[in-house]
């Protein structure tokens, strides 16, 4: 069986392995890198730089922890750069041997639909090819979407691409949208010395976390100086000699060195022969797929971003497994009720099911458990007391249904809920489990401990 | 122990009336129970308060409070030197540790806050 993927990020890369294991003939058509937009434009160089940032905060405060450094400590942006091009590359070459190791065919160019057993591709060096497929997999991906109003031109207007490969540190930079991209690079940028604004049209940052926790992130926002704005709209932008200026609503206006676009993600579902082969899209682009990954044309699959839905480089891994077994023979469905989500700011955020608010517009009788990482003792030993575990729970039945976490760490620890929720755990059942002392993990226990107001270290109410 | 000649609300936070203006803070018993603290978020210069309501919120290393406006008017001045050094809340709290100055809408509206004596029971019954 002769399998033809369309990109390798995350779905489709994931998507060759899996299928190969499963003993495909498979191969991949790229036009950029392997790895996709989340190791070469996303997840990783951005975690890399922030990782950076994260060294630089603590350097910087490490008097707090009895050690003096004498001498200037500043970021050298080119050698911050170098290792995270060092980062992603090894990552990138990890990809091509494991391809390697499993006879998949890796083809440098880009790929089009002509129909479910041919596809056409133009190679890098100019001539073209049409390979034929029993199956075939559309993996394309997106990119940064960009609005009319203000197209990027990679030296003042930037996306979030740009941002990963800037030369020099921008004294001031303002960021339209405090969503997930936004709110990230903000904090990178702030602690390398940049004066920032954002400036976001949603009432809130984050606007689709919790309440409780775009809060909590707002206020960090406050100490590290970073400037927002909600509830504004964007009139217009224009370069001048001084910089860039945006005009708002109203009258008002704001000048910056650079300015950053991070108002969502558009599909790469143009120009890959989607209508030639008679394939839906939806209203966004998106290209329409039932529960097993399976388009409206029979043996073309779809997967990852280009399918819209939740925009996770984790989901669409795991859409490529899904659509890799189902042309293996299975019949299997994706389930997306337990998705954990991740935010790299400062201090990290994460969220997995449902958010108390969405249960209760779900008819289910709510019952939350609260606990602040300021209460855990290892919070104190490593410096990072800011942030909250917050416990959704199925009243009736004492199942957990959410969980959302901001503090230090959070990425690491949501999976405990993840695997609570996947299995239908009680509160009741992180409670009675004993957990490491002294350990960030305890917060999990105290907060589900917290439903039934038995929580420890929680004053008498 | 609780200054004399001040008022106090029972969210834990006194007013120093002068003419048309008060200084507020929060109280001995506020920072006592609050112990260390780590971060103040300020009211802004010129933001109407009410009487009641949250105008900034305080980080300790147990916990984090919202700080409540003892009465109704608008802020003048910020204590702007509690960004870099909020632990003076806790070593002064009802001297350097001042939080804002307000322009008071209705003078006469303090007379309902409580007086020191009245504080202090109030705090005995809290701690029941």
């Amino acid at each position: 069986m002769k399998l033809v993927i369309l990109g390798a990020g995350p779905g489709g890369y994931v998507a060759a392995i899996k299928s190969a294991q499963l003993g495909a003939q498979v191969i991949v058509i790229e036009d950029t890198e392997v790895g996709g937009t989340c190791l070469n434009k996303g997840c990783i160089p951005t975690k890399t730089l922030l990782a950076t940032t994260e060294l630089l905060h603590k350097t910087r405060n490490s008097g707090e922890f009895g050690i003096d450094i004498s001498g200037q400590i500043t970021p050298n942006l080119s050698k911050i750069m170098d290792r995270k091009n060092k980062v992603v590359s090894t990552q990138v070459r990890g990809i091509r041997s494991l391809f390697k190791s499993w006879g998949i065919t890796l083809i440098e160019g880009r790929g089009k639909v002509i129909s479910p057993d041919k596809i056409e591709v133009q190679k890098k060096d100019g001539s073209t090819d049409i390979i034929g497929a029993d199956k075939i997999i559309i993996a394309t991906g997106s990119r940064p979407a960009q609005l009319p109003l203000f197209p990027f031109d990679g030296e003042h207007v930037l996306s979030s691409d740009d941002a990963l490969n800037i030369k020099s540190i921008p004294k001031t930079l303002i960021i339209i949208g405090a969503g997930v991209i936004g709110c990230e690079f903000a904090f990178i940028f702030s602690e390398l010395g940049t004066d920032i604004t954002m400036l976001e049209i949603m009432p809130r940052a984050l606007s689709t976390e919790d309440p409780e926790i775009s809060e909590t992130l707002e206020r960090e926002l406050k100490k590290k100086k970073i400037k927002l704005m909600t509830g504004i709209k964007v009139t217009g932008v224009q370069s001048q000699l001084d910089g860039i200026h945006v005009y708002l609503e109203g009258g008002k206006e704001f000048v910056a060195e650079k300015l950053l676009v991070s108002v969502g993600r558009a599909l790469n579902s143009d120009g890959i022969g989607l209508e030639t082969a008679g394939i839906q899209k939806g209203p966004k682009g998106e290209i329409t797929v039932n529960e097993k990954m399976e388009t409206n044309i029979g043996g073309i699959f779809a997967i990852g971003d280009v399918t819209g839905g939740m925009l996770y480089a984790h989901v669409a891994s795991r859409e490529g497994i899904v659509a890799a077994r189902n042309i293996a023979g299975a019949d299997e469905k994706m389930d997306y009720s337990v998705v954990p989500s991740t935010i790299f700011t400062s201090p990290e955020i994460a969220s997995v099911g449902l958010k108390e608010q969405q249960a209760i517009e779900n008819g289910i009788k709510v019952k939350t458990g609260h606990f602040q990482f300021r209460a855990i003792g290892k919070a104190h030993v490593i410096g990072e007391i800011t942030g909250f575990f917050k416990i959704v729970s199925d009243e009736t039945s004492d199942r957990v249904i959410g969980v959302q976490i901001i503090g230090p760490h959070a990425s690491d620890l949501i999976h405990e809920a993840a695997l609570a929720i996947k299995t239908g755990l009680r509160t009741r059942d992180i409670a009675e489990t004993i957990h490491s002392h002294p350990t960030l993990s305890e917060g999990m226990m105290e907060a589900a401990e917290d439903v039934h107001g038995e929580a420890i270290h929680v004053p008498k109410k | 122990m609780n200054p004399e000649d001040l008022k106090y609300h029972k969210e834990h936070t006194w007013a120093r009336v002068s003419g048309k203006k008060a200084t507020i803070g929060i109280t001995d018993y506020a920072q006592n129970a609050l112990g260390d603290i780590v971060y103040i978020d300020l009211p802004e210069v010129d933001a109407n308060i009410e009487i009641n309501s949250e105008i900034g919120e305080i980080e300790s290393t147990k916990a984090t409070s919202s700080i409540i406006s003892p009465l109704n008017g608008r802020v003048i001045e910020v204590n702007e030197d509690l960004t870099e050094t909020p632990e003076t809340i806790n070593e002064d709290p009802y001297g350097k540790g001042w939080i804002a100055i307000v322009e008071i809408d209705d003078v006469a509206e303090v007379n309902d806050l409580m007086d020191a004596s009245e504080y202090e029971k109030y705090v005995e019954e809290e701690k029941k």
